[in-house]
């Protein structure tokens, strides 16, 4: 018997072995990139040979009006779509499952959806609520506005409500999917055991259904918010260029043909992780509580 | 000796792990590029390379006249063109950027981008850009290389650095069905027009590329011309030119698209908008693209194309060429190829795009078959789009204009 033997008969240290190369491509890719961009956002400047240490990437973005006016929009519209995304996604998913024949066909429907790009996603919604678009056209056809221009303005708007349709149009399905999915047979048999021990529809949905969904509707509903505060060809395509949501303004900066806006780039793109992170570490913290409460 | 498969298991992942990582670190030797003064070695060292070509990739006139018409004449001498279609130039500057970053100074990526003056600066920058070669290609004697704008792009001394390949010039593009000649004779009749009409005009938000285009051009009409903004930034002439301004550009909000509470975003939004009619009159500084828009039926038979009387902006369009790239005598025959008479004919033909050549300096057939190219009504001729043609500024010039805008028009 070897060392070597031991230490490779160890499942442990098998497992790491086996992890390292999966690990590995994390570390350099993700967490690499993260050191990078914090490195810049503190005034590392490889491209201009060096540069000095200094907090004042991060001061030069909380001036700027387009990081502070981002804020507000970045958190509404990852809040509101996940929020609605997930209310309407477990709405559908507990319908559906009272269907008969119908649910394998409309499960086959939110499966289909997964498939298309956010990008065509987007330009659905532009072809249909712009101002020259279908429901516009609709609206005038039947005389509820009198010209296109009259219509509410849903792209481009200051609210948001054009990227917000995206993304509760998209991450619908996909929650619905995650639901459906976890509604088990398991699920089946504790409702029925409810049921006989007296429990009324609303108890066993409240007491029962709810809960064994919550873990992973939770798990997806954080994707979903992860995504929706940093993805950037929605709120480019559908969105004003004033204010913008932080990922579309760290690109602008990042893209600026001066390179010494770099650093304010990546500070901008620091502050979207922290944020994110936050509102995850945050929805955890809550559920955690919410679980030992129950328990 | 259980042990042994696992061993083996490990093994693999293991070694593409270490290749990849070392493949990041370092970059493959490569043989000195010939010199570009030495053509026939330039030639027979480009036989069998691959050009990789950055370029915006959006118009389908545009990549039509690549794949039929410069693509075969590469080949002809050796040299494949993989034309890499993009929607920034910045993103393919980026690509060296990054490359630069990790160190890598040679067998780069990017062989050749079709670049504009702003993102050339941002290399000069950085120091990325390979020089002192584009005088020597053999097609460089039909190009004006004594002119302000081919001496210098957006102010910044181009030095050998770049190729000029096409000329950019600015229009104003409008439906004639909605305005009068006399409306888009000048900015001044434009901005009333749309007063009247208010909704039917607007430009897309700097910075970008056409939409700093448009904010100059309102700036031109209101100082006369950018000659009082000639050279280098000066803080002074700045403050000067541009009191006022601003305020004018906030005054005549009302008239425009959304009352000017928003802005397109790119040129292919306000392009959309005035296809489908919410628009009537926009900038452009591709003039030529609008006959096939006319003709595909995207945009109405009535659209015609009109230079404000302050003039209108023009520019070159360059092939630079990365200091890191790994084809660069392919990249040296694609530019030299591109400002051939034949290749700058084939191009107005199918784009429209105003010759990076000086066509007084081709043969008279070749002049007498550009003067014969039959021209759409609702653009304009090569006569037209040069008569009053006006400089770019310096590109912090630029820089300054769209900053400035961002704050004191965007976000007010």
């Amino acid at each position: 018997m070897t060392t070597l033997s031991v230490v490779t008969g160890s499942p442990a240290v098998r497992r790491a072995l086996l992890l390292a190369p999966a690990m590995l491509v994390i570390g350099v890719f993700f967490v690499g990139g993260f050191a990078q961009a914090i490195a810049q956002s503190l005034g590392h400047q490889p491209l201009l040979g060096g540069g000095r240490w200094s907090l004042d990437a991060y001061r030069v973005a909380a001036d700027d009006p387009a990081v502070r006016s981002s804020i507000a929009l970045t958190l509404r519209i990852g809040i509101l779509s996940t929020v609605l995304a997930t209310t309407l996604g477990v709405g559908f998913a507990l319908v559906v499952r009272r269907l008969g024949a119908g649910r394998a066909w409309l499960t086959r429907l939110f499966q289909g959806t997964l498939a298309v790009p956010h990008l065509v996603g987007a330009l659905c919604i532009a072809l249909l609520l712009s101002p020259s678009g279908m429901t516009s056209r609709t609206a005038h056809a039947v005389g509820l506005v009198d010209d296109a221009q009259q219509f509410p303005a849903l792209t481009q708007d200051g609210f948001g409500w054009g990227i917000i349709a995206e993304y509760v149009w998209k991450e619908t399905p996909f929650i619905a999917v995650i639901a459906l999915a976890a509604m088990s047979v398991n699920l089946q048999r504790l409702e029925d055991v409810s049921r006989t021990l007296g429990a009324a529809p609303w108890q066993r949905l409240r007491h029962v259904t709810l809960p064994m969904l919550s873990a992973p509707v939770g798990a997806a509903a954080l994707l979903v918010l992860a995504f929706t505060m940093g993805s950037y060809e929605v709120p480019v395509l559908l969105g004003r260029p004033f204010p913008a949501p932080l990922s579309v303004v760290t690109y602008q900066t990042f893209n600026d043909t001066d390179l010494t806006s770099r650093p304010e780039a990546m500070a901008i793109a620091v502050l979207l992780a922290t944020l994110t992170t936050m509102i995850a570490a945050g929805y955890l913290v809550v559920t955690q509580l919410a679980r030992r409460r129950h328990a | 000796m259980p042990h042994k498969p696992v061993l083996r298991r490990l093994a693999v992942p293991f070694a593409v792990a270490a290749v990849t990582l070392a493949a990041c670190g370092t970059s493959e030797p490569d043989a000195p590029a010939a010199d570009s003064a030495d053509w026939s070695a330039v030639l027979s060292d480009a036989k069998g390379q691959t050009v990789n070509w950055y370029m915006y990739g959006g118009d389908d006139a545009l990549n039509a006249f690549v794949k039929d018409e410069v693509a075969p004449r590469l080949a002809k001498r050796g040299v494949t063109l993989k034309q890499v279609r993009i929607t920034d130039t910045a993103d393919a500057v980026n690509k060296v950027l990054g490359e630069k970053q990790a160190g890598r100074t040679s067998g780069g990526a990017v062989d050749a981008i079709w670049v504009n003056g702003e993102n050339f600066a941002t290399g000069v920058q950085a120091d990325i850009w390979s020089c002192g070669w584009a005088d020597d290609l053999p097609n460089a004697k039909y190009v004006d290389l004594t002119a302000d704008a081919v001496k210098s792009d957006f102010g910044v001394p181009v030095d050998g650095c770049e190729a000029a390949w096409q000329q950019a010039s600015s229009a104003l593009v409008y439906d004639s069905a909605d305005l009068d000649p006399a409306d888009v004779a000048s900015v001044d009749s434009l901005l009333a027009w749309a007063k009247t009409n208010p909704g039917k005009f607007t430009y897309p938000a700097p910075p970008d590329f056409t939409g700093s285009m448009a904010v100059r051009s309102l700036l031109y009409d209101q100082i006369g011309g950018p000659s009082t903004l000639a050279g280098a930034f000066d803080e002074q002439a700045y403050t000067k030119a541009t009191a006022g301004f601003y305020d004018r550009l906030n005054q005549i909000e009302p008239s425009l698209w959304r009352q000017g509470e928003t802005y397109p975003t790119s040129q292919a939004a306000i392009e959309k908008l005035y296809a489908d009619g919410e628009i009537s009159a926009y900038f452009t500084y591709g003039p030529g693209a609008v006959a096939t828009q006319v003709t595909d039926g995207t945009y109405p038979e009535s659209t015609r194309e009109a230079i404000p009387s302050s003039g209108n902006i023009s520019n070159y369009s360059f092939i630079t060429i990365p200091k890191n790239a790994a084809h660069r005598s392919a990249a040296f025959v694609l530019a030299d190829t591109l400002q051939d008479p034949e290749v700058q004919l084939a191009l107005f033909e199918a784009t429209g795009a105003y010759p990076g050549i000086d066509v007084s300096r081709t043969s008279e057939t070749t002049q007498r078959t550009f003067a014969d190219v039959p021209q759409s009504p609702s653009v304009l001729s090569l006569e037209e789009l040069s008569a009053n043609a006006q400089p770019e500024l310096a590109s912090a010039y630029l820089t300054r204009i769209e900053k400035d805008w961002t704050a004191q028009v965007l976000q007010k």
